[in-house]
């Protein structure tokens, strides 16, 4: 087969065993790869009321079609199981290198069942395949795993490994690969360190064969000139990287600061990505077979903080920067590095901190509970140790290491997390732009910005502008961008070729890749399928119409300052329309004529 | 009234923001004016086919020019420009 490899590694866990077996090449061509795929994967096979955390959980690595491909930016992998911090389905997506490699070494997908007795890491050099011993590397950090393995196996294997914070089954924990890339959320890295399964390390020798090679490269170029030619894609994101969007989400009143309690903060611009290219800056970097290079590589001189490493992006600034009330710039990538080297999610670390700070300023624990640490707001000092104690879940840390909402709701205040389905909300106020809301509201994995990012037209104007405060275009809006979303992610290729194309040179490049006829529409029916897929998954495993919701203080808390003042999320106006666009029921069931057409048999 | 920039248009300028005194009725004469001050590198970062970028963020008092009149959104005085060239991320 093309494109595909036609081949799925399953390893057992329990018994110390592993095995090959061929795709499912049906399955491939309806759900594409990655997300799409490995969502199948787990509805055949998972029973979704399952603890995540328990050896009856699975957890599937997977690349996509277009990994390690000449597609433009098709560096990515996605781990999908069930995730521990929501209860709904996880999709974590990660570009470096990764993903390619796993590739290279012959796998579509890697299944992991069952828990080990002892830590062990797996390595797949082609077709040899080792279950081992990681009892020296439990307890080590990310770079210190990472090179270990590396220096014991292939110098130029591509590492994923969990640290302290996955080992000690943190909710907010992430898997990371190559040093810095981070399969960041709904808390992937428990699900790793419940089954004991420190790291996954290979090397690949092997290439990727497409159907129609002249079409490909033809199709390929054609898209990544478009990319290269549009001024973000092209040059925007490799001048600034993503955090360029602080100054702008802050001038349009949406930028949430101390806990989304407002929409600006007054020192924005000094963690921006316009400081961090003056102060910070090394060099842009981007993954495999990327035109872009949106990824920042970082050096942070100032004693105090003094660290090397990638980021922050501007969700991981937004999140240690403005929503902890946070101006420190050196401060805020120190707590991004400990982040990557802990193996913890930048977003889910940055916002439960700006919630335990709310908590503390409203006196539901004191400085002798936090074990000395004064949490008030815009201590920058105290934002990095507790970020520290949360990735080695130590101390106070503890608390913090279950997420926001559980620690929220042991202090009696659920409402203070400013999360959907349990997983903290990204760096957007959903009172200030409309369809982010409504996509936070319903992404499938609990809140999440790359389910269906909005904010391009909404904010930016790309491709074209839509009136962010209004609510009546929003419900197709949102849809169609989740659509394509799950489609592009379930591809192997990265969401921010969306800045230079879209569906037509997606079908493109994956019917001239697999030999199969997609057309744009193909593309974006494919999508749907697989988000209608996830949301079945979803309610199987217990969760309703309420869970596609807003915390309270977004839906009835106007903004009291800034260029969005006076504006709620209108939600509850969105929701039923959205749903009646999806083929759903008013409780947010899909419908069995909508199954029927999308080819699911429930 | 007050120009703000961002991004690498602080670059081009050699500032975050300035005083703009020179009259401008509309948002798309002050564009004009500022490509007339900054030269042809700002020109690359706004205008496109000899019309002003519609990637280009602008924001009047907050608002974006793009919802309001376009460029011929007029300007008072006291009014706050803000310009963003085109950029994204997520």
């Amino acid at each position: 087969m093309y494109a595909w490899q036609g081949k799925v590694l399953r390893v057992d866990l329990t018994r110390g065993t592993f095995s090959t077996e061929p795709l499912r090449t049906d399955w491939a061509k309806t759900y594409v790869g990655a997300r799409g795929l490995g969502t199948k994967y787990m509805y055949e096979e998972v029973d979704p009321t399952v603890d995540p955390l328990s050896p009856e959980n699975k957890m599937i690595m997977l690349s996509g079609p277009l990994t390690a491909t000449f597609a433009p930016c098709g560096g990515r992998y996605e781990v999908v199981t069930k995730g521990p911090l929501t209860g709904a389905i996880a999709a974590a997506n990660s570009g470096g290198a990764f993903g390619p490699e796993l590739k290279f070494a012959g796998y579509d997908a890697i299944i992991f069942e069952g828990k080990a007795e002892k830590p062990v890491y797996l390595w797949i050099k082609d077709d040899k395949v080792e279950i081992r011993d990681a009892g020296a590397l439990w307890g080590k950090n990310v770079p210190e795993t990472t090179d270990a393995l590396r220096e014991v196996t292939d110098p130029d294997a591509r590492v994923a490994c969990i640290g302290p914070a996955g080992e000690k089954l943190s909710l907010i924990a992430s898997i990371m690969n190559d040093h810095h890339r981070a399969a960041g959320r709904s808390g992937v890295g428990a699900v790793m360190g419940a089954k004991n399964l420190k790291a996954v390390v290979v090397k690949g020798s092997g290439a990727v064969q497409v159907a129609d090679q002249k079409g490909f490269y033809e199709a390929c170029l054609a898209a990544r000139e478009k990319i290269k030619a549009h001024p973000v894609g092209g040059t925007g994101l490799r001048m600034y990287g993503t955090n360029v969007l602080t100054n702008i989400l802050n001038e349009v009143g949406g930028y949430p600061t101390n806990n989304f309690q407002t929409g600006t903060f007054a020192n924005a611009d000094a963690v921006g990505g316009e400081t961090v290219a003056d102060k910070q800056l090394e060099r842009p970097r981007g993954c495999y077979g990327c035109v872009i290079s949106c990824g920042r590589g970082t050096k942070v001189t100032n004693p105090k903080y003094a660290g090397e490493g990638e980021g922050p992006e501007y969700e991981s600034a937004w999140g240690f920067g403005g929503d902890c009330g946070v101006d420190d710039i050196d401060a805020v990538t120190k707590a991004n590095y400990i982040c990557n080297e802990l193996g913890l999610d930048t977003i889910s670390m940055g916002s439960t901190i700006a919630c335990a700070m709310e908590l503390y300023e409203k006196g539901c624990f004191t400085k002798e509970d936090t074990g000395g640490i004064d949490l008030s707001f815009g201590n920058a000092e105290a934002m990095v140790e507790i970020t520290r104690l949360t990735g080695l879940v130590e101390g106070f840390g503890k608390e913090l290491a279950q997420g926001s909402y559980r620690m929220a709701e042991k202090y009696g205040h659920p409402e203070l997390s400013m999360s959907v389905k349990k997983q903290e909300i990204p760096a957007y106020d959903p009172r200030a732009v409309q369809g982010i809301g409504l996509n936070y509201a319903t992404a499938n994995c609990g809140a999440a910005h790359v389910r269906g990012y909005t904010i391009s037209p909404e904010v930016l104007g790309v491709p074209v502008k839509v009136d962010k405060d209004d609510i009546e275009s929003k419900p197709g809006l949102v849809k169609t961008f989740q659509d394509l979303t799950a489609t592009i992610d379930s591809s192997g290729a990265c969401l921010f070729t969306t800045f230079g194309i879209g569906a037509d040179e997606y079908a493109a490049m994956m019917t001239t890749a697999t030999g199969t006829t997609y057309s744009t529409d193909d593309i974006m029916t494919c999508g749907d399928r697989i988000f209608t897929l996830e949301r079945l998954w979803n309610l199987k495993a217990g969760l309703t119409k309420a869970d596609d919701t807003l915390p309270p203080r977004l839906l009835n808390e106007a903004l009291t300052e800034g260029n969005s003042k006076g504006a709620v999320s209108h939600l509850d106006q969105m929701l039923p329309a959205y749903y009646e666009l999806r083929g759903w029921d008013a409780d947010g069931v899909p419908t069995p004529a909508k199954l029927e057409e999308l080819g699911i048999q429930a | 009234m007050k120009v703000r920039y961002f991004a690498l248009l602080r670059d081009i300028t050699g500032c975050k923001e300035e005083e703009w005194t020179r009259p401008a009725d509309t948002v798309g004469g002050l564009i004009h004016d500022l490509v007339a001050r900054y030269g042809s590198s700002f020109e690359r970062w706004v205008m496109k086919d000899g019309k002003i970028w519609d990637l280009v963020m602008i924001l009047v008092n907050g608002r974006d020019v793009r919802q309001m009149s376009g460029f011929e959104t007029p300007l008072k005085p006291d009014d706050t420009i803000v310009i963003f060239p085109p950029v994204g991320g997520g």
